[in-house]
């Protein structure tokens, strides 16, 4: 299959030695799309040409198409490697620096689409704990006469219609080339995910002024399409029970039905042995190509044990620090911090580091004088006795006012005790005023939890001694949900309890004005999520919980970005990546439910590997917590 | 003239069959039929599909909910119904296509009809949802 990039690749190179540093070709316009090998609509279930893996092929047979009919899918464009097959036509723009007139970049348009950036300015591509988006993230580079597009970060989607799936870890490389009014582009899908060797494609369009894509709104704020009766219903096939599997062969029954249902060995012309029963595909050997996804390391780097705290803006008010494999969510501005969970003990020095520096970064940036004379704000007279307060020394960044737990993990909690006595918040009144018999006022952050929390913290089950007086919450709820008294940075924090969830004391909390959730341990990006069944957690408790947070969430625009959420480890993200890790635990709950119901022991239960098509994305075989650990805590309490 | 604008008229048509952003097939058995009584609790006349909605019972007796999926405005418009032809609680008989995920109450129209007054929809020409 490669052998078609390399040659495309080697003509390119072969073009630009021949055109001594020629201008790139202006591949900006309206584009008609002509023809590529994949029809828009391909019969549900063909698989044919597709390396899928024993995993994609899981996943392609128990994901439908009605799947479009959720709240959270009904305005998603197409998804990446579909979207220059899909109709409509495509217009690419330029991006032009205004000084130098240089092209800075290109933005792609389809019909169904966000518009798709693609930068030519040199830029890396973000790390790995970014969220991902629809498009993904994409650099270009020419090389020669072609424009080598290299794209990452992309959300899960569909490889083609009809079933295929993809990760949201592939990774997308076009090579675009003009020749005269006909644009071709050479698609390379990179899943190891769901496929043994990367999917390669081409597609043509032809220049045509009048065939720019015209914008489809998307009118999929209800949830009628899937009965309007459950707006977190997840339609799925559990295994062998999808009616399209081999449907199509009805009517076109030349075709056998082995390769329909894809795999490497069966896209080569060494199959060929197998139809003249010469050769079964077992015992096959064909020349796979060979990934450049390096999935491990890249679901890894996600969270990474580095030692190192990693500070990203997210929205509004709050930041995300990455803190050796845990996420810490903080509020930084003008009224203090506020942090969800402290990370584990041995980070904290490095914690309280990276949180004085941004709040001082945030609250007094090093600036010029920007106000002279008698009347600028907040200098009650000339500004030049305020000189050296505005460019020299400002004032200190203020400390930490509150620490939230959404559960008593350890590394949720491990930095409570030196983070909350590093604040020293002072009220007017001291210690002898209205408050003082919470020992916190004045002198501490107030640690903020579920009362679970407590509970854990202070009479912990399995451990020889409790954690320290100093590192439990004070100010702990019982109810559904617990407002934080009073506004902070200028909006509200909730914080809502997850019922029987990962254990019986999670929350996850929301920052009202700046639309940013932080999960918890409801949710993670590189692994299955915590069931602690010894400790009150149910499976069924961790979807009630995300389906809490998609009930708050709102998209900004087609499925994408608005209410920004953080899981406890793992790449920001939002209202689609939840409902795909949603979708992903109602389709294990409801196999493994299945399987139990058939009357499976839990042996038999792993043997059937229900978690088999998601297990190369979030299952580990090593660690606190295996996959095999997670399928026994979803079959004890269903 | 007239002969581009019926080009164009159907070039406007057969794209918005395109334009649809799920397949039918996919979706639904399109190799079986059932019959639903029952009455309409919503009518989402909307693009690219409107959307009947109903209570009626499933095949073991229960009431369920169901979301019928129908055309969209343009082709329904062209076949006589309006924003109001249908009304809460209307009582209709429904013939469509039964979705292929087990548990899914929704169906896609083959024809509907009210027998108070006879009002229907999917025998006559073009009376398909595209």
């Amino acid at each position: 299959m490669l052998l078609a990039l390399a040659i495309a690749t080697a003509v390119s190179f072969r073009v630009s030695a021949q055109g001594g540093g020629a201008r790139p070709p202006d591949i900006a316009g309206e584009w008609r799309l002509d023809s590529n090998e994949d029809p828009g609509q391909p019969p549900l279930a063909d698989y044919l040409g597709l390396a899928l893996n024993e995993a994609g092929r899981l996943r392609a047979d128990t994901t439908p198409e009605s799947i479009w009919g959720t709240p959270e899918y009904q305005c998603r464009p197409h998804s990446a490697p579909h979207q220059w097959r899909g109709v409509g036509g495509a217009r690419i723009l330029k991006d032009l620096d205004p000084i130098s007139r240089e092209i800075v970049g290109y933005r792609v348009q389809f019909m169904r689409s966000l518009d798709r950036p693609i930068f030519v300015d040199g830029r890396p591509h973000p790390p790995a704990w970014a969220p991902h988006s629809w498009s993904g993230f994409s650099t270009g580079e020419w090389i020669g006469q072609t424009l080598k597009v290299t794209t990452t970060h992309l959300k899960d989607g569909y490889l083609r219609r009809g079933g295929p799936q993809t990760s949201d870890m592939l990774t997308m490389t076009e090579y675009i080339t003009r020749h005269d009014d006909v644009l071709s582009i050479l698609q390379v899908v990179d899943d190891p995910i769901y496929l043994d060797e990367p999917y390669v494609l081409s597609i043509t369009y032809t220049y045509d002024p009048n065939a720019g894509p015209a914008t489809e709104n998307c009118s999929g704020s209800s949830f009628a399409e899937n009965g309007g009766r459950d707006r977190h219903w997840v339609p799925h096939f559990l295994p062998g029970q999808n009616s399209g599997i081999g449907e199509f062969l009805k009517t076109q029954s030349w075709i056998p039905f082995e390769p329909i249902r894809g795999g490497v060995k069966t896209i080569y012309p060494e199959y060929r042995a197998v139809l003249a029963k010469s050769a079964t595909v077992n015992t096959l050997t064909v020349p796979v190509s060979k990934t450049a996804n390096d999935v491990a390391r890249r679901i890894a780097d996600q969270s990474p044990r580095d030692g190192q705290v990693h500070v990203m803006p997210v929205q509004g008010n709050v930041y995300i620090l990455i803190a050796d494999g845990t996420n810490i969510t903080a509020s930084v501005g003008r009224d203090g911090i506020a942090i969800v969970n402290t990370g584990s003990a041995q980070m904290t020095d490095k914690v309280l580091a990276a949180l004085t520096e941004l709040a001082r970064s945030v609250v007094s940036p090093p600036a010029t004088n920007t106000c002279f004379g008698a009347n600028c704000p907040g200098m009650p007279s000339w500004s030049s006795p305020y000189f050296n307060a505005v460019v020299a020394s400002p004032r200190p960044a203020r400390p930490i006012r509150y620490i939230i737990n959404t559960s008593a993990a350890p590394e949720h909690v491990g930095g409570n005790e030196k983070l909350a006595a590093s604040a020293n918040f002072r009220r007017a009144g001291g210690a002898g005023g209205f408050g003082s018999a919470v020992r916190e006022i004045g002198t501490a952050a107030t640690i903020v939890a579920h009362d679970g929390v407590l509970t854990a913290m202070s009479t912990p089950a399995n451990r020889a001694a409790a954690a320290p007086e100093a590192a439990w919450p004070v100010d702990t709820f019982f109810d559904a949900f617990y407002k934080l008294s009073e506004y902070v940075n200028g909006e509200p924090v909730i914080l809502y309890h997850a019922k029987a969830a990962n254990t019986d004391g999670d929350s996850f909390v929301f920052f009202r004005h700046s639309e940013v959730i932080a999960a918890g341990n409801l949710f993670s990006t590189i692994s299955y999520p915590l069931v602690d069944t010894t400790n009150g957690g149910t499976i069924q408790g961790v979807i009630d919980g995300l389906n809490e947070i998609l009930d708050l969430s709102v998209a900004e625009y087609r499925s994408q970005g608005g209410t920004w959420i953080v899981p406890g480890r793992g790449r920001l993200s939002d209202t689609a990546d939840v409902a795909s890790y949603r979708n992903m635990l109602v389709m294990i709950r409801d196999r493994i439910r299945d399987l139990k119901k058939q009357g499976k022991t839990l042996e038999q239960v792993k043997a059937a590997r229900p978690t088999l098509d998601f297990d190369g994305r979030y299952g580990a075989t090593t660690g606190p917590w295996t996959t095999n650990m997670f399928i026994e805590a979803v079959y004890k309490t269903l | 003239m007239r002969t581009l604008l019926l080009i164009t008229i159907a070039a406007v048509l057969t794209a918005s069959t395109s334009f649809a952003h799920h397949s039918f097939a996919a979706t639904y058995e399109t190799g079986k039929s059932i019959t639903l009584e029952g009455s309409i609790v919503q009518f989402v006349y909307r693009n690219p599909h409107s959307f009947v909605h109903i209570d009626a019972p499933d095949a073991s007796g229960v009431s369920q909910r169901w979301a019928i999926e129908w055309g969209g405005t343009t082709q329904l418009a062209a076949a006589g119904v309006k924003r109001d032809s249908l009304k809460v609680g209307d009582k209709v008989v429904i013939s469509g296509r039964p979705s292929r995920v087990p548990g899914e109450y929704r169906v896609l129209m083959i024809n509907l009809t009210r027998p108070s007054d006879g009002f229907t929809w999917g025998r006559g020409t073009n009376e398909v949802v595209d």
